[in-house]
């Protein structure tokens, strides 16, 4: 079962954009492997305002901190360019 | 050509905004912000065709990329199945091959019309009814390494993948390369990034790639862009729900997600790797499905010359004009032959000129190579004429000796001070242009006759692109949040005068949308409308065929133009009037005015009964009477000058010569008004104020327009003048006027030179604030020199033919007026218009001798409410009708036909023309019982026994029909006709009319100016011309039935007085003060509007309370008369007098 987060945290992107570690709880988590993004539309019409966007930004990858097991996580980036840890799948 | 690796990604598969509904942004953006990523190459392949190719083309050439072009096209097998939809790309330095295969390919998916068939579909998709090409005729434009196949995630190879059926895909695959030639087939990768199991995720981009390594064919990356930045997401979803017709929260397939934007290289790298990342894939297909997607771009980079062949006029063969040998000879041939015709009557000095300006023309004709231009033209105006129809060119073509000799155009350019360099000169960059009118009931068949004689593949219509306006862009934005069609029609017709992009702006600061800004405030969903509709504005939403753009070119047309299906059944072109100067096509305007086939009317009506032919062309143009009609302000029906503002200004100019015309028309523009040019010209004219021609060098050029420079020719020469540059580049400084950048820089050559060529300062000075102000406004003397002959020919027939021409405009109703004015004219001018009668009224208007020698207009049959078509052409063919039986047998009206026939007195015939037996009739024919049959032309009519009964005898036991009680001829022809032509629908106000003192519009021309007057009528029209100031002036024609039309003009303040009564009251009465215009002419300044039913009923009431008073007097008086004699006999009885008495003898006392 995931585990919902949602706490802010900072990320570090590689060369090519792709999020090679972030850093939750004071700990840096380094990504291992692919990491893939996936965009969710949203039915935006149904909110207040006009979007800038339609879809939201999701990162799913693995990582590990230090030395322990590798976990999933789901990252999220705002339109403003901040990230949020939504999901730790385990 | 690459530029930085890293940088650089080619995108292959991008719709633009002219795939309507689909694409939201311009290729001119797409193409900068590529440039600006730092791509070297980008294709535009817009959905069923080439729609924004040209403007693709030029956009990469101004961004400084390379360009490629294809289509993405459905395709189908031979059974009709569909395979999908796929990306055809053309290949580039092919000479033009892959482009010309492209154009051909989108043809043949839009049913062949380039083969000849014209309307017909060769193919029809199964479960679609779009455009659809067949693999086979593909598989043979894809020869010759022409084109380039992909087959993407909506191809059938895409879909089996997603359906994850990896055997079909690659059955399906095979059969592809099978069909087509080796090495034309390429699979494409398209990942959004989706979420996984949903359309544009990884899986199938990965499994695609997979099949492309399995059959070892190359797989390139793209994103199936469909807008440039994310941020217009939002616009896509708009474009679905306008493509589906269905609320966004209904569509079964929205698009996945925002990502379908044109991603910079970074971005399409990160796709690329974890589109390999997902799958299992060999060493290196990272890096090679991007080489291959580059390989791809550099093989469709397509040269805008040599492969598109931008900027490369073609005109017709020689021999399809007719020209056996050099056509610059046989041009000279024609032009002096044509100026030995035309100027033989005008004397040997203006034979000499014309020759010395022909020499003049043909010298930049040949230096540009545009010989076979003007034969083409000439050669489609032979055409025309040969038809026997009217023809007039328009437009600066009409400054050129060439066409004039030639016979293009019509009106004689040297004595009307036209300019060749207005329309052509070395120092133009752009191709000629040349405008011929037409009759318009005949314009169809020229341009069928035109395909004939050039041949279909040379000849295509044009298209022209619809963008959203506020109204369109409200109502799909609206559609799309779901709003309510009620909600969204207010909101839609409030979406006038502002544009939609400022949609918000205008809430703020338009007092009239107060409401609708207050609603917007409360409500989120109005407030995303605004910004959704601002969204929608301009973009391309459909294209039709344009009004009257004709493209006349080569045998290689449609290896140069895509072309489908125009409504009227001949092929148009995908490109629009924007793309023709850039593609070298050369389009020829020819449009279809109605005054023109109203004179064609009235010509053949004089033949038809006295066998004399007049010939328009060569009526004389100083004709005396003509001219007194026309400073009369008589002027209704008269081409271009019956408008109320120009009636006004017609009297206030009084023209006395052609050249009046050209310069009244010139006058009345936007431009000269907005800068009071008419009131500067009248003053000079009238001797108000003496013509100031700033130097004697100058006033050779203004002096026909008394110093008030107007045309544009008199600016061209004015630059000429005062600098010596030439006339070809004098018209370059005069088009740069508009520009403000331009003015420094112009100014600057001006007075060097001018003070060079002696002219002083002050000179300078003064004639520079004239030109600087001038502007881009002021009016080519060759458009206006070419509206006035027909002005001047229409109005010489309404001067010596009325009957003809009157039959001419209510039969092709060219101008302003609704038809029951023209009756109305025909009436003043002693013509009378007939009833309608099945035995003598034709199809169209026609002219009848009467027994006193007059003449009178027959009512045509279509007028007839809810007739239709082929009862009338049966009316027509088999008229005259011996009986009512004979009629009903041979027309087999349908009952509401007849009963209407009968009830407007049509068949008034058949009871001897007796009207006050039409009840009978009509009440025979409503009784007439019968079941409805199918006769000839699929015409339902009712089969019933006849005999006629006989009218005659006992008429207390006729039948009768209470459907004419009460009514006038009037109300009936209303009803049935919607034309009033037996009396005037006003007649029964003038008691009324009398009784307040109203003026008849047949007297206002007596009044002196600023005379109090009352008017009233029936609306007309309404005219809110241009004004000086900006500030809206309301002109209001009303028709009271005794004179053409008393025109009231509503200043601001009036305006605000009578508020929306101005619009919306059509029967009105109206106090104003005259105004005099001229010494004919004279307007009504309106100061307040009673809606003239009101006033009526007023007086009425007032008649009735008058009528009942003075009937209340009257009694009293007998009562009072009573009294006294009784008062004399008793005193005592005055207590029993009843009541009543004393109120009898109050009412007595106020009356």
């Amino acid at each position: 079962m995931p585990h919902i987060i949602d706490a802010p945290v900072d990320v570090e992107l590689s060369a090519d954009g792709d999020p090679r570690a972030f850093i939750w709880n004071r700990f840096e988590h380094t990504v291992i492997g692919q990491p893939q993004a996936v965009f969710k539309r949203t039915r935006w019409w149904e909110d207040k305002g006009t979007p800038t966007r339609i879809d939201t930004e999701l990162w799913r990858l693995d990582a590990s901190r230090g030395d322990e097991e590798q976990h999933r996580y789901d990252l999220r980036r705002g339109t403003d360019g901040s990230w949020v840890l939504a999901l730790d799948w385990g | 050509m690459t530029s930085a690796p890293g940088t650089d990604f080619a995108h292959l598969h991008v719709a633009s905004a002219y795939s309507t509904h689909y694409g939201v942004t311009l290729p001119e953006a797409l193409a900068e912000q590529a440039a600006a990523q730092g791509a070297s190459f980008l294709a535009v392949t817009d959905r069923d065709g080439l729609y924004g190719a040209v403007k693709h083309m030029r956009a990469c050439v101004a961004a400084g990329i390379r360009a490629g072009l294809g289509a993405e096209l459905a395709v189908h097998d031979q059974e009709y199945r569909s395979l999908g939809r796929v990306v055809v790309l053309a290949h580039g330095n092919t000479e033009g091959r892959g482009y010309g295969a492209l154009c051909r390919a989108v043809s043949a998916a839009h049913g062949g019309a380039a083969h000849g068939g014209a309307g017909q579909r060769s193919a029809i998709t199964t479960g679609s009814t779009g455009p659809s090409i067949s693999r086979d005729r593909l598989a043979d434009l894809a020869g010759l390494a022409s084109l380039t196949v992909l087959l993407g995630p909506d191809s059938d190879v895409g879909l089996a993948i997603s359906r994850r059926d990896n055997t079909d895909a690659a059955a399906r695959l095979a059969h592809w390369q099978r069909a087509l030639p080796a090495q034309s087939v390429v699979l494409e990768i398209v990942c959004h990034l989706a979420e996984s199991g949903t359309v544009g995720s990884v899986t199938p981009a990965t499994r695609m790639l997979a099949l492309a390594e399995n059959a070892g064919l190359p797989a390139v990356l793209s994103n199936a862009v469909r807008y440039g930045t994310p941020e217009e997401a939002v616009t896509a979803d708009l474009a679905d729900a306008a493509r589906f017709l269905l609320p966004l929260a209904e569509l079964e397939t929205p698009q996945t997600n925002g990502q379908a934007w044109l991603k910079p290289a970074g971005a399409m790298r990160q796709v690329a790797r974890m589109v390999v990342d997902a799958g299992l894939h060999d060493t290196g297909a990272l890096e090679r499905l991007l080489r291959d997607t580059e390989q791809l771009a550099d093989r469709c980079s397509l040269d805008p010359t040599l492969d598109i062949g931008l900027g490369r006029p073609r005109m017709p063969e020689a021999r399809i004009i007719g020209v056996t040998g050099d056509p610059v000879t046989e041009l000279w041939r024609r032009a002096k032959s044509g100026i030995a015709d035309l100027y033989s009557m005008s004397g040997s000095r203006a034979v000499e000129a014309a020759h010395a300006q022909l020499a003049h023309e043909m010298k930049t004709v040949e230096h540009l190579g545009f010989a076979s231009y003007f034969l083409t033209v000439s050669r489609v105006a032979d055409i025309i004429r040969g038809m026997g129809i009217r023809i007039q060119a328009r437009g600066s073509g009409v400054g050129s000796v060439l066409n004039y000799a030639l016979r293009t155009s019509s009106v004689e350019p040297i004595a009307n001070g036209l300019l060749w360099e207005r329309f052509l000169s070395p120092e133009r960059q752009t191709l000629p242009d040349i405008d011929i009118d037409v009759e318009s009931a005949r314009r169809h068949d020229i341009y069928r006759e035109v395909f004939r004689a050039f041949g279909s593949d040379r000849v295509s219509l044009m298209s022209m692109t619809n963008a959203y306006r506020g109204r369109g862009a409200v109502r799909d934005a609206g559609l799309a949040l779901g709003l309510p069609d009620a909600q969204i029609n207010v909101i839609a017709k409030q979406m006038w005068r502002f544009n939609a992009r400022d949609f918000r702006r205008a809430l703020e600061e338009k007092p009239e949308l107060e409401a609708l800004a207050t609603e917007v405030r409360e409500s989120q969903q109005l407030d995303l409308l605004v910004d959704l509709t601002a969204k929608l504005d301009r973009l391309p939403r459909h294209i039709s065929v344009h009004p009257c753009g004709v493209i006349l070119s080569d045998a290689s047309l449609l290896d140069r133009t895509p072309v489908q299906a125009s409504g009227m059944g001949l092929p148009m072109s995908q490109y629009d009037k924007h793309d023709m100067d850039p593609m070298g096509l050369i389009k020829l305007d020819i449009l279809g005015v109605r005054m023109q086939s109203a004179m064609a009317h009235a010509v053949e009506e004089h033949h038809r009964l006295t066998g004399e032919s007049i010939d328009l062309d060569r009526v004389p143009l100083d004709d005396p009477k003509t001219f007194e009609l026309i400073r009369s302000t008589r002027t209704l029906g008269i081409f271009q000058i019956e408008s109320p503002g120009q009636m006004e200004l017609v009297g206030k100019l009084q023209p006395e010569v052609f050249n009046d015309l050209t310069v009244e028309i010139s006058l009345f523009r936007p431009g000269p008004m907005k800068n009071n040019m008419p009131l500067k010209y009248l003053q000079a004219r009238h001797g108000e104020v003496a013509p100031d021609y700033i130097h004697p060098r100058f006033e050779l050029i203004l002096r026909e327009t008394n110093g008030v420079v107007i045309f544009h020719e008199q600016v061209m020469r004015l630059f000429d003048e005062l600098t010596g540059c030439g006339l070809g580049k004098a018209d370059v400084f005069r088009r740069h006027l508009g520009k403000p950048e331009q003015l420094p820089e112009i100014e600057e050559y001006v007075r060097e030179r001018a003070l060079a060529r002696g002219f002083s300062a002050a000179v300078i000075d003064q004639v520079w604030t004239v030109l600087a102000g001038f502007g881009s406004f002021g009016f080519a003397k060759a458009h206006g020199a070419a509206f006035a002959l027909p002005t001047y020919q229409s109005a010489w027939l309404k001067t010596h033919y009325p009957a003809a021409f009157l039959a001419g405009l209510l039969t092709h109703d060219p101008g302003m007026w609704p038809k029951d004015l023209i009756v109305a004219e025909a009436r003043v001018l002693g013509v009378p218009v007939l009833p309608l009668d099945v035995q003598s009224s034709a199809l169209d208007y026609r002219v009848e001798d009467l027994a006193d020698g007059s003449q009178g207009i027959r009512l045509a049959l279509p007028e007839l409410v809810g007739s239709t078509e082929t009862e009338r052409a049966r009316i027509a063919q088999h008229q005259p009708f011996g009986s009512l039986q004979d009629f009903r047998d041979r027309v087999h009206p349908r009952r509401r036909t007849f009963e209407a026939l009968a009830r407007v007195g049509a068949l008034d015939t058949f009871i001897g023309y007796d009207r006050s037996r039409r009840h009978e009739l009509l009440a025979h024919i409503q009784s007439l019982r019968g079941t409805a049959v199918v006769i000839r032309a699929d015409q339902l009519a009712f089969e019933v026994e006849l005999p006629v009964p006989r009218y005659s005898g006992d008429r207390a036991g006729a039948i009768t029909s209470l459907e004419l009680r009460g009514r006038t001829q009037t109300d009936l022809e209303l009803l049935d006709l919607n034309l009033a032509v037996s009396t005037h629908q006003m007649k029964r106000f003038h008691a009324l009319f009398k009784e307040l003192g109203v003026t008849p519009a047949s007297e206002l021309g007596n009044l002196p100016g600023g005379t109090e007057v009352l008017l009233a009528g029936v609306r007309r029209a309404t005219n809110t011309p241009p004004m000086r100031g900006g500030r809206r002036v309301v002109f209001i024609s009303l028709d009271d039935g005794t004179g053409p039309v008393s025109n009231v003009v509503f200043f601001h303040d009036a305006q605000e007085r009578v508020g929306g009564q101005v619009f919306q009251t059509n029967y009105m009465l109206v106090r104003g003060r005259t105004r005099r215009s001229g010494a004919r002419g004279v307007s009504v300044t309106g100061e307040n509007i009673w809606n003239l039913f009101d006033v009526a009923r007023q007086v009425k009431e007032r008649h009735a309370v008058e009528r009942a008073a003075a009937e209340e007097a009257a009694s009293a008086a007998a009562y009072a008369a009573e009294l006294a004699v009784q008062t004399q006999v008793s005193t005592t009885h005055f207590s029993e007098v009843p009541g009543g008495i004393l109120h009898h003898l109050r009412a007595a006392e106020s009356a």
